[in-house]
Parts: C-alpha cells; sequence; structure tokens
C-alpha cells in the first residue's frame, strides 16, 4: 500500500503520516532526506524527532538516491520529505537537474518492497509569487513528482491545520 | 469551537456572517484581551503576527484561548502553502500559524474550508 500526505508548511502532515503508522505492528523505517544544514534545519530535526520517540521508528538518514534504502522484510517506511529529496536531487554542486524520473523510479522500488510506504511532501506552488528561474523550476518539478506519486499511490491525503482531506482512495 | 479556514479573499467573514449571528472581532487591529470574550475573531493568523511581534508565545495564547473561550469562531487564513519565505520572521510567523491552527482545528467540533465562497466541511457537522 502507498500513501500520500501532502499540504502546506507546518500543518500537521507528520503528524498524521505517524498517526496512519500507529496501528501497523511490524517494523517501520523512518527515511529523513533533510539535510541537517544550519540552524533551523537542525531545530525542525530535533523537533521531528522528539514527536517521533516512542513511536517504534527506525531512522535513517537518505538525502539521495532513495532506490538504495534496504528495507527489511515486512516493514513498512515513512519517507519525509520529498520537498527536501527533490531539492537535494536537483541542485547539486552548482548545477540543476530535473530529479523527476529518477525519483518516481525509486519510490517504485520503495513501493515494492514495503508493506506499507508513506510519503509526507509538500504543496510549494500555491503562493502565487513569481520567483527566479531555479525556484520556479524547482515549483514545476515537485509539482510533477506530486503528479505521479498520487498516480501510484493507493491514498493521497491533504492536511489543513491538521485535518486530514481525502483526495484519493481512503482516510486511515 | 468552530473554525473557519481557507484561502485569502474565499468568502470566511461572508460565510460566517451568513451563518451566525455573532460580532467579529478583528484579529488585526482588535485588543488582544478582547479575544478572550469575543464571540468571533477574524483575521488570526495575523493576530498570530501581533503577538510575535510584541515577543509574546502564539501558541501560549492560543492554548489559553482555547481554555477560556471554548465557543469562540475562528476565521483565520491558510497561509502555509507555496515557498519557504526568505526572510527568517516570515518563516517564523509561518511556522506559528500553522501550530496554532492544529491546535484550533484539533479542539473544534467544526472545521469548515472555503474555497470560492463554496464551503466544504472538513472536520465534524456544519451547525
Amino acid at each position: 500500500m502507498m500513501t500520500v500526505i501532502t499540504g502546506g508548511s507546518k500543518c500537521g502532515k507528520s503528524s498524521y503520516a505517524e498517526k496512519i503508522l500507529d496501528n501497523f505492528h511490524g517494523g517501520k523505517l523512518y527515511a529523513a532526506t533533510m539535510l541537517p544544514y544550519g540552524e533551523e534545519a537542525l531545530a525542525a530535526i530535533e523537533r521531528h524527532r522528539k514527536i517521533r520517540a516512542g513511536k517504534g521508528f527506525e531512522t535513517v538518514e537518505k538525502y539521495r538516491n532513495i532506490e538504495e534504502i534496504i528495507i527489511p522484510e515486512g516493514y513498512s517506511v515513512l519517507l519525509e520529505c520529498m520537498a527536501n529529496l527533490c531539492a537535494n536531487e536537483m541542485f547539486r554542486d552548482g548545477s540543476m537537474t530535473d530529479p523527476a524520473e529518477k525519483i518516481l523510479k525509486g519510490i517504485e522500488v520503495l513501493k515494492a518492497k514495503a508493506a506499507h510506504l508513506v510519503i509526507v511532501t509538500n504543496n510549494v506552488g500555491c503562493d502565487g509569487i513569481t520567483y527566479e528561474n531555479g525556484t520556479m523550476e524547482y515549483i514545476k518539478i515537485l509539482g510533477k513528482i506530486n503528479s505521479g506519486l498520487a498516480e501510484m499511490a493507493d491514498n493521497v491525503i491533504e492536511c489543513v491545520y491538521g485535518v486530514p482531506v481525502l483526495l484519493k482512495g481512503k482516510l486511515l | 469551537m468552530i473554525m473557519i479556514t481557507g484561502g485569502a479573499y474565499q468568502g470566511k467573514t461572508e460565510f460566517v456572517r451568513s451563518r451566525f449571528l455573532c460580532s467579529i472581532t478583528d484579529g488585526e487591529a482588535c485588543d488582544l484581551d478582547s479575544v478572550f470574550s469575543a464571540e468571533c475573531i477574524g483575521n488570526y493568523h495575523l493576530l498570530v503576527k501581533r503577538l510575535l511581534a510584541r515577543g509574546d508565545d502564539p501558541i501560549a495564547f492560543t492554548e489559553r484561548l482555547c481554555r477560556e473561550n471554548p465557543d469562540l469562531i475562528v476565521i483565520m487564513n491558510e497561509i502555509g502553502g507555496g515557498i519557504v519565505p526568505i526572510e527568517k520572521e516570515d518563516r517564523i510567523w509561518r511556522e506559528q500559524v500553522g501550530r496554532a491552527g492544529c491546535i484550533i482545528a484539533d479542539i473544534s467540533d467544526t472545521v469548515v474550508r472555503i474555497c470560492c465562497g463554496i464551503p466544504t466541511v472538513i472536520k465534524g457537522e456544519m451547525l
């Protein structure tokens, strides 16, 4: 099974994603994609760690090449967050590439192995502001990835201030 | 508590006026103490900005509000979408609005999201 959780920033996506796996009794892997650089990233990582504590997740940090994540038999995976993964794959060593296809293929690999693959992503395209080219390209590519994810997913849920809104499949 | 949310200028205030007989206190300009006895508070996302500018903790304020004024109707914009803002104070504001909104939505019996003037009940039942 595959579930995608989307929504804006700080709208309860993570808590909801973790709650989905509360009822899962096998092993749980938390695939963290945020690069641990900068004060705010570190604070966010620490906050998420605290929230996850005691919920039975094993954490694996993977900033790129998610297809390499080793998933033990019968494990569920919570991957957070696609917005970071997309940026990490897209902007490397001062150059820019389109990682949509690579990422979606990676997700296919994880989906085939995981009992339940839960992916947290972000709505980055709805503030209506025109940014410089790199950012516009990022918005476009993440939009493309999100559409691809939604197509592959059994369930797609948008979080609005913590309230789940069903977009596809069923609420879990 | 009842929460009315959605993007800017989608008809949130008009929805409240059409459904509820209540006076709306404007979070952008009101006396901060008046919020605790208000029937309805509008622009709660801007109230959060005011609290941050004063050095107050919007989360503690929101938790107190939920305790002391549980019948309140809260109108607040959804502001969490889009690219992470460049300015640090905008990032903090966005984060604090998100957290405050989650607290309000959690305690609310009903959450309504308005888009193009059309209400969708996303939690509970329409009153």
